[in-house]
């Protein structure tokens, strides 16, 4: 990606004044939308992105959100100014997107963007992805994990205007609402329109304020501050090439081991990924667009680099990517691409991050989960009459990683942003169902010298009759952990749990009809650890085991620390000089076994 | 009446205010005292009486009320330092605190890591016992498993002890049982239970709100006792009063009972002095700012009232769902470190704090801040600053800026400071516009009120950014918050869940809750000593519309404090209209829901009366002290510079120029005007677009 080069000049003052100010205009869009949206995935889990892009499409700017997601944005604008031409914009217009083939990430996520302009001079785009709660298609809730091909997954749209010069086009609201299930789609339609609207008057002022030239050379010398910051990083690091594979075990079908790999090259200030010998078998129904590919990939490298650096195109131009088409990860534009945001999403960021952690160790949190989609519910609800639909998106704990510098923490790992989790007095009083469970599972943590986050337990009643789907991995390949730290459990869902129809679930969960009273009970997986679990302090494996994270067995097993005592007594020790003598005892195994 | 004193404690200072019966009134800081802030604040009582020509006994027999701003909460929890903690929950949810809904504070550095733990996982315990939305039992309280938890906690050496069962906000009675029972078990034991902290959903919030409450409380309590023990025998008769977060006062009684009601109420106070200036200067939509030497706090207030929050409030990385004045603090100020980081200018959120302080104050401290770039701006006076308190040294400035900024960044020194200068008022800027325009308020419609030490030096240039009609600087501008503390109302807020369609409220429930709630603070504000006729109360509904988390706090219109079917019509209208207003559309075919109903009941204050400034008998030029070179537009100006001591009403300064007051400075940007209202305020005028 190469960056223009403008006649006119701006001071770096300036230029970190428009920068703060569009940051601040995407944060007030994302906010517009969780005030307004009606949707809980909206409103409640913030799973809304917003970003500012210039008049090429280049992202200037991000909001909080959901990292991968805010750094797709880019592709359906690109469509729209391939469609519309760079004159084919108005004030007022509003643009909307959902296409995977378009830019797009998969059809539930709907961009929506409105134009910046004065004086028929475009100068740039304010953005707003939204995960919707549904997307017609086979099935409700916009995963359909049973879909050979992109179409059989719900409506799409490579790119309309939702509205013209200020003039909303009803009859286009009208079709995109008929096309789904949810009755809802247009409060949470308008709420994304509103945020786009606002953003571009706000960004209008801006541009008013310091006059179109000098917000343009300011984008570009945030975007080229942020490409320079991060190769001087990147010269930090140690050169060579360094190989990992992440596999899921299954796609929705069951074909079984599905593989990314990366090879990362440094070579001074350059870092070439290249994704070659990625799965390329052209049935499997788990498949990452381009557009998610590379979010999935600056998701994990932003972490790496400080997190100051602005976040902004300087990222996609700072390094180099092989992501061979035909892949699972970057599939022919045919192939169904609805749980691929998730898998072979994450593995995109697991096979980086697993590779550079064998050069750059102290900068490796994978940022992952093994949730394969959610798990989703739908039925009508009997209080309301009305459909529904539940994501689960629920509090609960799953794959949070050990961190390069301390214990994981918290429930959910980076990757998923800043979505906020759903509770049960809230969602109770919505969806039939009750929450009975999330609490946090001893010895899921991966063990390490700082220890991964447990997985939780996490048990849901039906309260009316529900069908079930989803698809599930973690179960033979769990979150690995880092320079010597250990996995995380494995993830267990079991469908109809406390009826005579309980199982566990292989691979994929095709519209199980579930009865009142009958539970989805699912053991989410821990996250890995980081470094050599010998080297943690016994003091903390002790602390550990008072707070049921590991058990006397387990510290003695993965750690080498002897805890004498028990919790119901309330007398637990550490047994010192057993603890030196099993530790030792351990390190010799080892060597020997090297 | 006799003397009235404010007391507000800060991070680094601790600011008085003795209003004399005449209504004059008089300013002092003493440095805070934070391991015992009641040393700071017996310390800066004496200096008062000293200066009064009394002694202690004297001046506390004198006065009337002492109302008492604390930190105290804040540093508990900053510190980490308050009362063993644990919880008892329903089973199944314990972690749910740990869990956090997911949230992080920053999901790009993957070094941050966790808060600690109010109550570690081993003092957090899960009994039986499940109740549905509704109210309906699913399974039945296990006693049983509760009295165990009880005595493992006792044993476990818990001092204090949150209780939060699932939808006791709907059945409250097992949570009550819960206490009973720790009370049988473990008398001890200090036990804050959920439904009436903070009797609302959703669960997480409320969990958090109860522990915070039973990590703090003890701390708090002790305190204030004690303060008001020491008070007493020093001579003061009346009951000491303290601030809140929501921007009134109660008693040290009432706040034993919710210790969380004084947890964040830091801002409040300068929030409450700063709807003062506004009411003096017929102002009442403004935003208040507060640029101390940390911090920049910014609030938006309609018809004279501060917002006032009480969802996702995050204080100190812990979530709390009680009524805060709903402030946005960025971390800019005075001290605010200025660095050259990944290749930009950063300002903040690192700040030199007091000690050892920007490089002017010649303590030692070597990192460019806010302040040393005003000090080479001209802007204020380096013998001058903080009343002259500190020796400056203005030489090293120049040169921290060249070696630290202008060098790196490839400008000139003068760049460099205008710079800092500029980059400092757009993040402030931006705070601004995060309370406005992002909720969905035109700043231009707005007064801005500038106090804090440094807030009169950045507000007229932002006046101009942001397009302000008018800048008002109170008087009291150094201390405004321990000014506002004195003029603050007797507040108590009450709210209840109470999930329903608003169509389909039960209106024989509500107006059992509404009684309830008033019955509560009626009798909590008889006990501060408020007359019945003086006590005024307000409802609100919490509504949102089916599937919004986030609610809209509504009025409700009550016909002789009933809830009728009007009230009902009309919470529906205006709610709908509400949505339009702050988030442009309104859903008028969907039902409204509520999920909480709210009371507010105050209690009027004998206000202290600030007497007007004597009319003015000299002019303005006699208030002139010197000039210097400062930089305007571009360049190096002498300009004049005004002894704000020395200024009466009417008084008029024409920009550019500098009003150097006791505590603070006032820089008017050309074009721009200051007029000295009757009580000494600054109203800054002209020059927006």
């Amino acid at each position: 990606m190469t960056t223009t080069t403008r006649a006119h000049e701006v001071d770096p003052i300036t230029t970190e004044v428009i920068r703060g100010a569009m940051e601040t205009i995407a944060f007030e869009m994302a906010v517009h939308v969780s005030l307004t949206a009606v949707t809980p995935i909206l409103n409640q889990s913030n799973e809304r992105n917003a970003s500012i892009l210039d008049e090429t499409g280049r992202l200037a700017a991000i909001s909080v959100g959901v990292p991968q997601l805010m750094l797709t944005s880019r592709g359906p604008v690109s469509f729209a100014l391939e469609t519309y031409g760079r004159d084919g914009f108005a004030p007022g217009d509003i643009i909307a997107g959902n296409d995977p083939y378009h830019g797009g990430g998969h059809l539930p996520d709907w961009n929506v963007f409105s134009p910046v302009v004065c004086d028929g001079d475009l100068i740039l785009f304010a953005s707003i992805q939204c995960h919707h709660a549904d997307t017609g298609g086979e099935t409700p809730g916009g995963y359909c994990v049973s879909a050979m091909d992109v179409w059989a997954e719900g409506f799409r749209c490579p790119v309309i205007k939702l509205a013209e010069a200020g003039e909303e086009k009803e009859d286009l609201i009208y079709l995109l609402q008929t096309n789904n299930r949810v009755p809802t789609f247009t409060a949470d339609l308008r709420a994304q329109m509103g945020a786009a609207r606002h953003g571009a008057k706000r960004l209008t002022e801006l541009v008013e304020e310091y006059g179109p030239e000098t917000v343009r050379a300011a984008v570009d010398a945030s975007i080229e501050l942020t490409e320079r910051r991060i190769r001087e990083e990147i010269a930090t690091w140690p050169d060579g090439t360094y190989e990992a594979e992440s596999f899921i075990e299954h796609d929705t079908m069951g074909n079984q081991d599905v593989r990314v790999h990366c090879r990362a090259t440094i070579d001074g200030e350059r870092l070439i990924l290249d994704y070659t010998g990625s799965d390329d078998r052209q049935f499997l129904t788990t498949n990452g667009t381009l557009a998610n590919t590379r979010g999935m990939i600056l998701s994990q490298l932003t972490t790496m680099f400080d997190p100051t650096i602005p976040k902004n195109d300087g990222l996609f131009s700072s390094f180099e990517m092989v992501i061979p088409e035909n892949t699972c990860i970057n599939p022919a534009p045919t192939r169904p691409v609805s749980a691929g945001t998730h898998h072979p999403g994450v593995e995109v960021s697991e096979a980086l991050c697993l590779a550079l952690s064998q050069a750059v160790p102290e900068r490796c949190q994978p940022q992952i989960y093994k949730a394969a989609i959610p798990t989703i519910i739908f039925g009508t609800n009997p209080e309301t009459g009305q459909f529904f639909v539940d994501h689960s998106v629920d509090s609960l704990a799953t794959c949070s990683a050990a961190r390069p510098s301390g214990d994981a923490w918290g429930g959910i790992p980076t990757a998923f942003g800043n979505l906020v989790l759903a509770t049960a007095e809230v969602n109770e009083s919505l969806l039939p169902h009750r929450q009975l469970s999330r609490d946090l599972m001893t010895d899921s943590g991966g063990a390490g010298r700082w220890r991964g986050q447990p997985g939780s337990r996490y048990v849901k009643e039906v309260t009316a009759t529900s069908s079930v789907y989803t698809w599930v991995i973690g179960i033979r390949y769990p979150a690995k952990g880092v320079n010597g730290g250990g996995p995380g459990s494995r993830t267990r869902l079991v469908l109809r749990a406390g009826g005579e129809h309980e199982y566990e679930v292989d691979h994929t969960a095709f519209y199980i009809e579930h009865q009142p009273g009958e539970k989805i009970i699912c053991d989410y997986a821990g996250g890995g650890g980081w470094g050599d679990p010998l080297d943690r302090e016994p003091e903390r494996v002790l602390d550990d085991v008072w707070d049921e994270f590991v058990s006397v067995e387990a510290a003695a097993r993965d750690y080498g620390v002897v805890v004498t005592g028990s919790l119901e007594e309330l007398d637990l020790d550490l047994d010192v000089d057993a603890t030196a003598d099993l530790r030792s005892r351990m390190r010799e195994e080892r060597t020997a076994s090297a | 009446m006799g003397y009235q004193i404010g007391i507000d404690v800060g991070g680094t200072f601790t600011d008085f205010v003795l209003v004399r019966p005449d209504g004059t009134f008089d300013l002092t800081k003493t440095a805070t005292t934070p391991y015992d802030e009641s040393k700071g604040v017996v310390a800066g009582l004496g200096d008062m009486a000293a200066a009064e020509g009394l002694s202690l006994a004297d001046l506390l027999h004198a006065t009337d009320a002492i109302v008492h701003g604390t930190t105290t909460a804040d540093n508990t929890l900053i510190q980490m330092n308050g009362a063993a903690t644990g919880l008892i929950t329903t089973e199944g949810h314990r972690d749910e605190i740990e869990i956090r809904r997911g949230w992080r504070e920053d999901i790009w550095d993957i070094h941050l890591g966790p808060p600690e733990p109010i109550a570690r996982r081993r003092h957090r315990i899960g009994v039986p016992g499940r109740l549905d939305h509704k109210g309906n039992v699913l399974v039945p309280l296990d006693e049983e498993a509760a009295r165990a938890a009880a005595r493992r906690l006792r044993a476990m050496g818990i001092d204090s002890i949150a209780v939060t069962l699932l939808f006791s906000f709907v059945d409250p009675t097992w949570e009550a049982r819960v206490g009973e029972i720790i009370a049988e078990e473990f008398p001890d034991a200090l036990v804050s239970l959920s439904h009436e902290v903070a009797p609302s959903a959703p669960e997480f919030e409320r969990t958090s709100t109860t522990l915070v409450n039973a990590y703090i409380g003890p701390r708090v309590v002790e305190y204030l006792q004690r303060l008001e023990e020491e008070l007493e025998k020093a001579g003061y008769a009346h009951q000491l009063l303290v601030m809140l977060s929501n921007g009134g006062i109660a008693t040290v009684e009432a706040v034993c009972h919710r210790p969380i009601t004084v947890l964040a109420s830091g801002p409040a106070g300068g929030v409450v002095g700063a709807a003062d200036t506004g009411r003096t200067a017929g102002s009442t939509d403004f935003i208040s700012v507060d640029m101390g030497g940390t911090s920049y706090d910014v609030c938006l207030a309609r018809g004279g009232q501060p917002d006032v929050k009480s969802f996702w409030n995050w204080i100190h990385r812990y979530l709390i769902t009680i009524p805060v004045v709903d402030v946005l603090s960025i971390g800019a100020g005075g001290g605010s470190i200025a660095e050259v980081k990944a290749g930009g200018l950063r300002i903040g959120p690192e700040s030199a704090g007091a000690d050892p302080g920007p490089i002017c104050y010649g303590k030692g401290g070597t990192k460019v801040t806010v302040t040393d770039a005003n000090v080479y701006l001209g802007y204020l006076n380096p013998e001058a600053i903080c009343g002259g308190r500190f020796a400056l040294s203005a030489e090293r400035v120049a040169d921290s800026i060249n070696d630290q900024i202008a060098g790196p960044l490839g400008i000139s020194v003068t760049e460099a400071a205008a710079g800092i200068f500029r980059l400092t008022n757009a993040q402030m800027n931006q705070a601004i516009q995060r309370v406005s325009s992002e909720r969905g308020h035109d700043p231009r419609r707005f007064d801005l009120i500038a106090f804090g030490g440094n807030g009169g030096v950045h507000a007229p240039a932002q006046a101009l950014d942001l397009g302000f009609p008018r800048v008002l600087v109170p008087k009291a501008a150094p201390a405004l918050s321990a000014l506002g503390i004195l003029l603050a109302d007797h507040v108590v807020d009450r709210a209840k869940g109470c999930v329903s369609q608003v169509e389909r409220l039960d209106l024989g429930l509500a107006n059992s809750i509404l009684a309830e709630m008033r019955l509560e603070a009626e009798k909590e504000l008889a006990n501060a000593n408020v007359a019945h006729h003086q006590i005024g109360h307000t409802a609100t509904a919490a509504c949102r519309y089916p599937g919004q988390t986030f609610t809209l706090d509504v009025p409700v219109h009550l016909d002789e404090d009933t809830f009728t079917e009007k009230s009902r019509s009309a919470l529906v209208a205006d709610f709908h209209r509400l949505h339009e207003e702050l988030h442009t559309f309104a859903t008028r075919d969907e039902p409204v829901i509520i999920v909480e109903l709210k009371l507010r009941a105050t209690g009027e204050t004998p206000r202290p009366r600030i007497a007007p400034l004597p009319a003015a008998d000299t002019s303005v030029s006699d208030a002139e002290k010197g000039r210097r070179k400062a930089y305007f537009d571009g360049d190096f100006v002498d300009v004049a510079v005004y002894d704000g001591t020395k200024l009466l009403p009417d008084h008029e300064i024409a920009g550019p120029a500098i009003v150097e007051e006791t505590f603070t400075t006032v820089v008017l940007q050309p074009s721009q005007t200051a007029v000295v209202d009757a009580f000494g305020n600054y109203v800054i005028t002209g020059g927006a677009a």
